[in-house]
């Protein structure tokens, strides 16, 4: 018999705290599909992804009928284009690209990830195409998202690569310049990308993963704040003890037990329908921009005016490796980025901090160095140079490689907008004042080229 | 050998459960079963007991009717005897959870019981909650037993109609789902 106490608090999580299950993930390999002729690769895609994908939106639906759980986005991953589409030139990668957003269409998912290169050492022919084509693949679909890697811990920085990447990401908001560069937004450059990731743009599916396999993004910021919230209300334990930050980090591994519980239960239960293998929870805090479903609250909680305020870094420190050691003890397939996202746009709390200047570039970069992803979802000036783009993306890409951890930029040049002007891309995207870029220039720097080293893995200090 | 079930009503007290039990013992039954529970003092228990073959179900009465006011617990007996099975054997049955919540008044539970009747909907246990969340306020959680072959967007549909008739919150999920996220367990 259930107690009423965990129904209510279940039915309260649920119902005001925004409990859901942010993605379930369908990871397609398309390594058999590979052909040297365009028309017989694109025509073995669709098949395959039509064979697995046809059931994915239904079969989740009924499954988050059943649980009274919301699985908020379906979507779909694939192996990397640039290496399974090796042999075509950036107007093949652009004409798969169209494939796949058709296919996705057809699944009624909301995107698909896996137009993808993995550069960290170098570019293959296949790579090379694919970074040519982004503006024209991305300004022509809606739903495939593009990760692009430039760097690892074992390998080191492409700079090259880090080099192109800034002027590409231009070419693409130029490309979707009547959508406020938009299309930027489904482009992420990574270092140390997980091969697993279930949420977007990032998610792709690796070399080294099954065939098919169902990957589940949970998130649950919503949840974390009002169980803050509930534990400050007194301030008191169960014995009269003023509450510490300890306790604090206890009650968000807590919840974070129970919001990866639910993922992996209905993401299991998906995989079962579908006759599929479960690969992987990932345990981010994912925020929307509906008010109450934020990260940024989060800090506000725990006793800062806003995200951004001084001891924000060590919050989300705190938040991140609590998340992850109570989501760790809930599910032993833990993969993907897992941890805390700080996207500006589709998070109002911080949205609003960076809006009223409590949230700068730099702090934002700060704060990557302890959380799981990197700068995410920021608009920025349409006329940045390049090589600044390029010179942000390097210094994240330190802070991931360095770190052995994954960091990720996803910047949105917006065309004709300046600092302080609004920005709005609709839905889950949400809306971003843009904000400033860092003063000085790297044009020196970028254009030296070649490739950072991996770093010495002893000596760490 | 023959099964009797024997339900109790009555004041609640220390030590009513060892006098049920003793004259049990007394009777030479042996308890295979039993379940309690308590509500605003009111004290309720089914037993299920195997008896030796020559105690009818006439002689097991008197013995539990006489033994309780013997010693002076203020309780009811109703014997009968036990049915073979429970309620869905050969069905495939998936446990799911209903909760009911909103203003307090007259014919919640009937209005939502009917409903799951109809639909060959069982209810394994039914809690009313009162004035936790806020005054005049009710929650009603039925644990329910669902056959597979049940359409349960329908019954969802139809519990959520009536619940709105009644300006109340309905909503029915997996049973799994509350283990999954209050317990330690594997699923």
């Amino acid at each position: 018999m259930l107690s009423d106490r965990e129904v209510t608090s279940t039915l309260n999580m649920l119902r005001n705290e925004h409990l859901d299950v942010r993605t379930i993930t369908l990871g397609i390999s398309l390594f058999d599909c590979a052909s040297h002729d365009l028309d017989l690769f694109i025509g073995n895609i669709r098949a395959k992804l039509a064979k697995y994908a046809s059931r994915l939106v239904s079969v989740c639906d009924e499954v988050g009928s059943r649980y009274g759980i919301p699985i908020v986005n379906k979507r779909i991953s694939v192996s990397p284009i640039a290496v399974v589409g090796a042999p075509f030139g950036s107007g093949g990668m652009v004409e798969i690209c169209r494939a796949l957003d058709a296919a996705a269409e057809e699944a009624g998912v909301d995107f698909l990830g896996g137009f993808s290169a993995l550069v960290d050492k170098g570019f293959a022919k296949g790579d090379a195409n694919l970074v040519e084509a982004l503006p024209e693949a991305l300004a022509s679909t809606k739903r495939v998202c593009s990760s692009i890697n430039v760097a690892s811990s074992r390998t080191g920085i492409n700079m090259d690569a880090v080099a192109l990447m800034g002027r590409q990401i231009l070419a693409v908001a130029e490309a979707t310049r009547e959508s406020g560069g938009i299309g930027c937004a489904k482009l992420v450059v990574f270092a140390n990308i997980p091969q697993d990731v279930p949420f977007m743009a990032g998610a792709y599916l690796g070399v080294g993963e099954p065939d098919v396999v169902i990957n589940v993004g949970v998130s649950g910021p919503g949840v974390v704040r009002k169980a803050i919230d509930r534990a400050l209300q007194s301030g008191l334990d169960s014995t009269g003890r003023p509450l510490t930050l300890l306790d604090m980090a206890e009650v968000i591994k807590t919840t974070a037990y129970k919001v990866t519980r639910v993922g992996q239960m209905i993401g299991t239960q998906v995989a079962n329908e579908l006759g599929l293998p479960f690969g992987v929870a990932d345990l981010s805090l994912a925020p929307t921009p509906a008010v109450g479903d934020s990260v940024g609250e989060i800090f506000q909680s725990l006793g800062l005016s806003s995200i951004g305020a001084p001891g924000s870094t060590a919050v989300l420190a705190m938040l991140n490796d609590a998340v992850k050691k109570g989501g760790a003890f809930a599910s032993s397939s833990v993969g993907g980025l897992s941890g805390a996202f700080i996207p500006v746009s589709e998070d109002s709390s911080i949205e609003e901090a960076a809006r009223k200047g409590f949230l700068s570039m730099e702090k934002l970069e700060a704060m990557t160095s302890v959380c799981s992803v990197g700068l995410d979802m920021i608009a920025v000036p349409g006329d940045t140079p390049a090589e600044t783009i390029s010179a942000i993306i390097a210094d994240e890409m330190a802070i991931g490689v360095i770190n052995h951890k994954t960091t990720a930029v996803r910047l949105i040049p917006v065309p004709g907008k300046g600092v302080g002007e609004e920005v709005s891309f609709g839905g889950l995207l949400g809306k971003a004042a843009i904000m400033s870029v860092p003063k000085g220039t790297a044009s020196g720097f970028i254009t030296l080229g070649g490739r950072i080293p991996a770093p010495i893995s002893s000596l760490k200090n | 050998m023959q099964k009797y079930s024997a339900s109790f009503l009555g004041r609640d007290c220390p030590g009513v459960v060892a006098v049920v039990s003793s004259l049990f013992g007394e009777s030479r039954c042996n308890i295979e079963a039993m379940t309690q529970t308590t509500l605003c003092g009111e004290f309720a228990a089914i037993f299920v007991v195997i008896a030796p073959e020559n105690l009818s179900l006439d002689d097991l009465r008197k013995n539990l009717v006489d033994g309780l006011a013997a010693t002076k617990v203020d309780l009811s007996v109703m014997l009968r005897p036990a049915i073979g099975q429970a309620w869905g054997a050969g069905l495939e049955l998936e446990p799911f959870v209903i909760t009911i919540d909103g203003p307090d008044g007259p014919g919640i539970i009937g209005a939502m019981s009917r409903i799951l009747g109809r639909h060959g909907v069982n209810i394994e246990n039914l809690q009313a909650i009162l004035g936790e969340m806020s005054e005049g306020r009710a929650l009603f959680i039925f644990e329910v037993l669902v056959p597979k072959t049940t359409d349960l967007g329908r019954l969802r549909r139809e519990l959520v109609h009536e619940a709105q008739k009644l300006n109340l919150n309905a909503s029915i999920q997996h049973r799994d789902i509350f283990e999954a996220v209050n317990r330690v367990s594997s699923f």
